[in-house]
């Protein structure tokens, strides 16, 4: 009993990581209909900045921090403005390209300015721990999961009770009429797109402290996970978005546990990922998505 | 239409196979009276890019030997031959590897590779390399059967102690002294950390039953909670972990952060330097890393121990004047810096007239001492034996000073099975 | 049926073979090489083209279909002794079964869904290539039989790719080639006028993977190795950028797409060494992630100039030729 709680402690801990990034694929999906295949490296050139800023030029954690969500705004801002807006004409797969080429650009950028070895980031969140009888709880799984959920409790807020939070939904669901009420809809798009990024910043900060150690490859590993938790909750919902992250982390934990004979380490993900196919069978999508209604 | 394609084909086919029969046998490729053209592949991009710095270490070292001229011949390069050193980046992708290996060798036409890395991809390469006899030396990964399989594959060979034997080395240290302590393994799931596991089990023999648990990891595994939770909660009084530099840092920054603190923690030697240990110490807390143990061959160039040997500073100035931007502490650069060396030894071993042949005759009479590895240490091959170091120290971390220091005297870690 | 956009494609791609007979004499063995893995792209493009392009289903999961090819080639020639180039049908054949099987599970899935759910495909293969060693070799690969020249490799794969062209082109033009481009352009269309859905997009994903399987048979066959990391959600993303770079819904646009996946990677640093000269600036070319920074941003470039694919441009240039030769108001 006391390894299964464990077991399910520290998934809830990664799955934290996987629902942030997941929560940013699901805003870009929802204002601009793309997978964004840059999400995680967004997020890890974010880490790199306030890596960079608190390494290299002193500063301490909450300033570079919240400078970094700043930039990282004005980064997914411009991001949309230069690249996916001008070629939305050419057609989705078009756009899901240009987000591949990111993908290579941002991370080839960071190894070349920074070199790709190890590096840390470690918060004032990490460190401490606490036990109950048996069971370690690491404070950083508790904080980062609390992040998460203050995450989604701003965007609900934002979507639900502002006008910048109806513009912007406006415009992802009915451009046109959008337009015709006045709604700048590409700027309310690239506004979605810096929230998208922003998200991303706090994903890439949370996973370079939970994972410990980073290089220019490590939200690579992270974003197949949140591909899978967006997915699961339905790429509509950031609610979906975080129970189908939290759901993914216990579930691996679970499945390398109680399988060990036969689920290999290497064998988890691939589980946990046949498992969601099955989701998807019964509940095309996700478990909190709405079926799309189809043009016919 | 098909049929005049496959004719047409079969035609070039000829033509093309007579000019490359004719443009063969000629000289010795990569060798003039003025250089050496040698070469090699590494991850320069990709996961594994963080093994960069191993061929600007050698190119350091190769530049060195091309501007300093030698105490005998008063010759600048190995004996007035300039060392032209081109690599290429391979992604550790197998396919890339194949294709830059034949870019070496076909375009740049080099003597021979040196020090390419990799497992997968040096193996990719490993018949084409014997079917068009270019040597392929002193590659740089530990897997055994790079060595082993010499009387098939001549052109073949490492240089490191080989995993297996490594792995041998901790299982017979562990039975001689914790006889009947609870081992629970944490290997990376790969042959790399297969190869380790099977070595520990070996050195234990009748002691393998002591083995407790054995855990997998993935070698890019964002977290690697689950495993450590298992090895905790198995009660095991030695941990053994088995991996890259990233999941080994997050092994230990995971058993801080749930207040694990097995009594002994061996660590293989590819992560056991003092850079990898800087960042897990960084993650985790003096404690959870005192009195890991581990094997070392090449001297620690951070040691203080070593700041007044004069290959260290040779490293340091070389480094200082050649790669400025470079942090030297990086051990990775001092691993190409010291490969480096024997790569210039066997090259002068080809005497006044190089030929590949030579080289390969030499590449199996190595008998030297290699400044960069431990003092004691003789670098020796033989017509049996392609493992060129084959002696180790056994490491251990002392977490407050923050250095791996030597314990015992040299042991014998013959490769192969 | 001979239409003149059929005349045109056919010239093309007589052009094309015309082109391909003849590079060898102007190649060296290095190059002929590499251009063998064009032909292989080219071959696992072209299915993936026939998915994407041609039925609108989005995929990332053909280079797990490649892996299947690859190590049933490897597994049949290495253990039992066949003839590696018998292999390659029995290659598409178990790969394309795979593919088809896969379908099912995938009907009910769409667009970004779809997308999302297929990338589990390589993520499984190569866990399963991994945990079964003893039947794969494991992890740390396994050497092929012989070790081909870079001609022998051109010569192996090139009229493999021909045919397997001259495969598509049949399919396409026929009954079923029409049935994937209704379902593309509206599923609900395709069925009020009597295609059969389950049957038209699990075959898509049948034939599709057929033509990875057959791509990565000769993948394994040229490198003279295979481990099951080579065939990564990397590979999948690469013949994706192939199929969109030369042209959704080309088939001849897919050969500059293999070219661009096999060339511009290899020359990036080159490409970042000419901007270096002139501008006298410390790029360091071999410095890591130099390269793949410059593949990223070619691959931008190419979107913006050609966000209808190399085929598309030609297309353009089509358009206003035709748009000046009937233009009444031309002085």
């Amino acid at each position: 009993m006391a390894e299964f709680i464990q077991q399910v402690v520290t998934g809830l801990g990664d799955g934290a990581i996987y629902a942030s990034l997941a929560l940013a694929l699901v805003l870009i999906y929802r204002a601009t209909h793309v997978i964004n295949f840059a999400q995680g490296e967004m997020g890890m050139v974010s880490t790199y900045i306030a890596w960079a800023l608190i390494t290299n030029h002193g500063w301490s954690y909450w300033p570079a921090f919240v400078f970094t969500l700043g930039i990282s705004f004005l980064g997914g801002f411009a991001i949309h403005e230069t690249v996916i807006r001008p070629l939305h004409r050419a057609g989705e797969l078009t756009v899901v390209m240009a987000t591949i080429a990111l993908l290579v650009i941002l991370n080839g950028l960071v190894s070349w300015i920074w070199q790709p070895d190890e590096k840390i980031l470690v918060s004032p969140l990490s460190g401490g721990t606490w036990s109950v009888g048996d069971i370690a709880i690491p404070q950083q799984s508790v904080y980062d999961l609390i992040i998460v959920l203050v995450c989604v409790a701003v965007l609900w807020l934002l979507f639900r009770f502002t006008k910048l939070g109806l513009a912007l939904r406006a415009s992802a669901v009915d451009p046109s009429a959008s337009r015709l009420l006045g709604v700048r809809v590409p700027w309310m798009l690239s506004i979605g797109w810096g929230f998208a990024a922003i998200l991303s910043a706090v994903a890439g900060m949370l996973a370079a402290s939970a994972q410990f150690i980073f290089t220019p490859g490590f939200m690579q590993v992270t974003i197949i996970y949140a591909f899978a938790a967006a997915i699961l909750g339905g790429l509509e919902s950031p609610v979906g978005a975080v129970i189908g992250g939290l759901t993914l982390g216990v579930t691996i934990n679970l499945l390398g546990t109680y399988f060990p004979g036969q689920i290999s380490p290497d064998l988890r993900l691939p589980a946990a990922l046949a498992l969601l196919l099955l989701v998807l069978v019964f509940r095309p999508s996700g478990l909190l998505g709405r079926t799309a209604v189809r043009r016919v | 239409m098909k049929r005049r394609l496959g004719l047409l084909a079969a035609a070039l086919a000829v033509g093309a196979t007579v000019c490359v029969t004719a443009l063969a046998g000629a000289q010795v490729n990569g060798v003039t009276k003025t250089k050496f053209v040698i070469g090699g592949t590494f991850p320069l991009s990709g996961p594994a890019a963080y093994y960069a710095p191993i061929p600007v270490g050698m190119k350091v070292y190769f530049t060195y030997i091309n501007t300093r001229r030698d105490k005998k011949t008063h010759k600048r390069g190995v004996d007035g031959r300039q060392i032209v050193w081109k690599y290429y980046d391979d992604g550790y992708n197998p396919a890339n590897t194949a294709q830059q290996t034949r870019k070496l060798v076909e375009e740049d036409k080099v003597f021979a590779t040196m020090g390419a890395l990799g497992t997968e991809p040096q193996q990719a390469v490993v018949d084409y390399m014997n079917d068009r006899k270019v040597p392929q030396m002193l590659v740089s990964t530990g897997a055994t059967e790079f060595g082993a399989r010499y009387r098939e594959r001549p052109e073949t060979m490492g240089w490191q102690p080989d995993y297996f034997a490594e792995g041998r080395i901790y299982g017979k240290y562990a039975a001689a002294n914790w006889p009947t302590k609870k081992i629970a393994v944490l290997y990376q799931n790969d042959d790399y950390g297969k190869n380790y596991l099977e070595g520990l089990k070996a050195g234990l023999g009748a002691k393998s039953t002591n083995i407790v648990r054995e855990v997998g990891f993935g070698a890019t595994d964002a977290s690697v909670a689950s495993q450590v939770v298992a090895a905790r909660q198995s009660q095991a009084e030695v941990v053994a972990i088995f991996g890259t530099p990233s999941p080994t840092i997050k092994v230990y920054a995971t058993m801080k952060a749930l207040n694990y603190k097995p009594e002994q923690v061996i660590l293989n030697s590819v992560s056991a330097n003092d850079y990898v240990m800087g960042l897990a110490l960084a993650n985790s807390n003096a404690a959870t890393l005192d009195g890991s143990i581990s094997t070392a061959y090449l001297l620690n160039s951070n040691d203080p121990k070593y700041a007044n040997n004069a290959f260290v500073k040779l490293y340091k100035a070389q480094m200082a004047k050649w790669a400025p931007n470079a942090d030297p502490k990086n051990t990775f650069y001092y691993y190409g810096f010291a490969k480096a060396y024997d790569v210039v030894k066997l090259l002068q071993a080809t005497g006044k007239n190089p030929t590949r042949a030579k080289l390969l005759k030499a590449a199996r009479h190595m008998n030297w001492t290699n400044p960069g590895t431990l003092p004691g240490i003789k670098v020796t091959t033989s017509a049996t034996d392609p493992f060129p170091i084959s002696q180790v120290k056994i490491i251990k971390y002392d977490g407050n000073a923050k250095i791996w220091t030597e314990q015992g005297s040299l042991i014998n870690g013959r490769g192969g099975t | 049926m001979i239409t003149r956009k059929f005349l045109v494609g056919l010239a093309a791609t007589l052009v094309a073979a015309a082109v391909i007979v003849v590079l060898p004499l102007f190649l060296s063995d290095t190059h002929e090489y590499r251009f063998a893995f064009v032909a292989t792209f080219f071959i696992a493009a072209l299915g993936l083209q026939i998915l994407t392009g041609y039925s609108g289903l989005i995929s990332l999961g053909q280079s797990g279909f490649m892996l299947i090819g690859a190590y049933t080639t490897t597994i049949l020639s290495v253990d039992h002794g066949w003839n590696d180039l018998l292999t390659i049908p029995i290659a598409g054949l178990l790969a394309g079964i795979a593919g088809f099987l896969f379908g099912f599970p995938a009907l009910r899935l769409r667009g970004a869904y779809l997308a999302l759910a297929t990338f589990a495909i390589p993520i499984a293969v190569i866990a399963l290539a991994k945990k079964f060693s003893d039947f794969t070799g494991g992890g740390g690969g396994k050497n092929l039989t012989r070790v081909l020249t870079g001609h022998e490799a051109y010569v192996t794969t090139w009229p493999i790719a021909g045919v397997m062209f001259v495969l598509a082109w049949l399919l396409l033009l026929g009954k079923l080639g029409r049935s994937f481009r209704t379902i593309r352009e509206s599923e609900i269309a395709a069925v009020s006028s009597g295609v059969n859905l389950t049957v038209t997009k699990t075959l898509a994903f049948g034939i599709s993977a057929f033509f990875a399987g057959v791509a990565g048979s000769l993948y394994a066959i040229v490198i003279g190795f295979v481990n099951p990391d080579t065939f990564s959600i990397n590979l999948s993303l690469l013949l994706l950028i192939g199929v969109v770079v030369g042209g959704l819904g080309s088939l001849v646009g897919v050969v500059f797409g293999a070219l661009f996946i096999e060339y511009v990677p290899l020359y990036a640093p080159d490409i970042l060494s000419w901007v270096e000269k002139p501008f006298g600036a410390p790029l360091d070319p071999q410095r890591a992630g130099a390269g793949a920074a410059v593949y990223g941003f070619t691959l931008l470039l190419v979107l913006f100039v050609a966000p209808y694919g190399i085929a598309g441009l030609v297309g353009k240039a089509n358009k206003s030729l035709q748009r000046r030769a009937y233009n009444p108001n031309r002085t």
